[in-house]
């Protein structure tokens, strides 16, 4: 039987890596940045860049696909997953840490067929590690074979999250709370990287034992998703359901026990769905 | 004239690289771990392995030099800084990192002569990234130069500290709501990658804009202040005051007006000094 979407994946992981060069590229000169939604929510020219090389790219091979890009959507492009082939990406993650040469900064698409993920690409460009998933088949990191953690005891556990781009003191009031809750339990350690995508590639590598947050979108997860899935780990919502790649919130974990654990120990707090803008459309 | 203790700091180079590779190796099989002062201070044979590979090489070489490493210290060794020449070693910082094949781990050597700090030596060794300072000749990663990004406006930086649990809970509020009142001065972001020496070195190197740790050790502030103020950084102590190497606690950043405007808004909680001697 033939390998359905695996030229699209290889076109994903090839374009991932020429957009992963010109982001290096352009950490060696001046950056201007621009503020979205916040004064720490961040983007740059070569976010935008990146975005259009890929698109471009994409459209050219595959002109019936749909895509769901970051910048494209900041533009006023909709944000709605249908049951066609659907490219979602995420040009640049990490932008904060691009602009300040963090080393953690990935290209992350992931592919959706009648709204299910197919595959996954992110790679993290500064530290050239290609991070890919495809259902079915396992994950790799430059062709190594990736497994989560097999830590199932929470208090033996370090869990990655991020503080995130909102000021808003009600909205970091919940995310410290959530945090605390969880250090408490007590887990080994908390990390933040700053990279939602390299944050699911950790968990995939097993790095850490689970990452969560509230506040990402869909383009910073969809790849990272079928990567920690194929590395033998759990997705699910923040509130114990199924993984919602809509809902801006995501927990991706070795197990479904520390999954379950960090559940239980974080306040949700509302944050706009990425198909909202179109819902009550006419 | 003669650098008295660039043979030293050859040889520093020379046994932090080797303690390198012993971790990556101890990395590849299992890794028992056992506890210290709480279920969030960890310790494993590793890193006494690597210390005592550390201290013997340069005991070899070096017999009248002094020694403070974290886990001689551990085990009641005194951690008293004198003038002699002294090693202040922590053979494995980010322990926790280590346990989870966490990227950021590494070798930590500074030395002191008259308690002042002569040079510096982070081996970040999952990176492979070999940070050097000696005083006067200005900072490296891998035989490069390296400096701060000069970045003073607090608004546009990013942060480097730590979140941990503590079992005291005046002092783990306290911690958080440092942590809470930086991210809301509004800055850029802030980061928490789990080793401090490592953090000096990314300071150091301009990708973030500042560290600050109330709670750290000697072992893990040595190496990393030369290397900062050698990369054209500023070190200072979280009160605002002058760096103390025994206080257990700092400030590093690119610039004066951000590690003030740090130093401004957290509040201090008490964590001992390393040069106390316990009852």
């Amino acid at each position: 039987m033939a390998d359905l979407w695996q030229d699209a994946m290889d076109h994903a992981v090839a374009i991932a890596r020429k957009a992963g060069a010109v982001i290096r590229d352009h950490l060696q000169g001046e950056m201007t940045v621009m503020c979205k939604s916040s004064p720490a929510d961040l983007v740059t020219m070569t976010d935008q860049k990146v975005e259009e090389l890929i698109m471009a790219s994409i459209m050219e091979k595959f002109p019936t696909h749909s895509l769901i890009g970051e910048e494209s959507v900041s533009a006023g492009q909709p944000c709605i997953l249908t049951d066609n082939p659907t490219w979602i990406i995420d040009p640049l993650d990490g932008t904060t840490n691009f602009i300040h040469r963090f080393p953690f900064v990935a290209v992350s698409i992931g592919f959706a067929v009648n709204k299910e993920l197919e595959f996954g690409v992110v790679y993290s460009c500064i530290e050239d590690k290609m991070y890919t998933g495809k259902r079915g088949k396992g994950a790799f990191c430059n062709g190594k074979r990736l497994q989560v953690s097999g830590q199932t005891d929470i208090k033996q556990s370090l869990i990655i999250t991020e503080l995130g781009s909102s000021r808003d003191p009600e909205v970091v009031r919940h995310i410290f709370s959530s945090m605390q809750k969880i250090l408490c339990i007590p887990v080994h350690g908390m990390r933040c990287a700053g990279s939602a995508a390299i944050n699911m590639c950790l968990v995939a590598g097993g790095a850490a034992e689970a990452y969560y947050e509230i506040g990402i979108h869909c383009w910073d997860i969809s790849a990272g998703a079928v990567i920690v899935s194929e590395a033998g780990g759990v997705l699910m919502d923040v509130e114990g359901g199924p993984l919602d790649l809509m809902s801006r919130r995501v927990v991706a974990a070795n197990s479904r026990n520390v999954a379950e654990r960090i559940v239980k120990e974080i306040e949700a707090f509302p944050a706009e769905r990425d198909d909202a803008s179109e819902a009550g459309s006419a | 004239m003669s650098d008295p203790w660039q043979e030293c700091m050859d040889h520093c180079i020379a046994v932090t690289r080797k303690a390198g590779e012993m971790i990556r190796e101890a990395l590849k099989k299992d890794i028992s771990v056992m506890q210290k002062s709480s279920p969030v201070d960890l310790v494993t044979e590793t890193d006494q392995k690597v210390e005592a590979l550390i201290i013997s090489s340069i005991r070899e070489k070096y017999p009248g030099h002094s020694f403070i490493g974290e886990e001689s210290v551990a085990t009641g060794s005194s951690s008293i800084l004198t003038e002699n020449p002294t090693w202040i070693i922590d053979p494995i910082d980010g322990t926790t990192n280590f346990v989870h094949r966490f990227p950021f781990v590494s070798v930590s050597i500074g030395f002191t002569v008259n308690k002042e700090i002569e040079f510096g030596v982070v081996y970040s060794c999952v990176e492979d990234k070999m940070y050097t300072a000696r005083r006067g000749k200005g900072a490296f990663c891998n035989g490069e130069p390296i400096k701060v990004s000069g970045q003073e406006d607090i608004t546009k930086s990013v942060v480097l500290t730590e979140i941990g649990f503590k079992e005291n809970r005046d002092h783990f509020k306290t911690m958080m709501s440092n942590i809470q009142n930086i991210l809301t001065i509004p800055v850029h972001g802030i980061r928490c990658p789990g080793s401090a020496a490592v953090n000096m070195c990314l300071v150091a190197c301009g990708s973030a804009d500042a560290y600050y740790h109330i709670g750290i050790h000697c072992w893990d502030m040595a190496a990393g202040a030369a290397i900062v103020t050698e990369a054209g950084g500023v070190i200072m102590d979280t009160t605002g005051g002058p760096f103390d190497l025994m206080s257990r606690r700092l400030i590093t950043a690119s610039s004066r007006p951000i590690a003030e405007r740090i130093a401004r808004q957290i509040q201090q909680f008490p964590c001992g000094r390393d040069d106390e001697e316990s009852s």
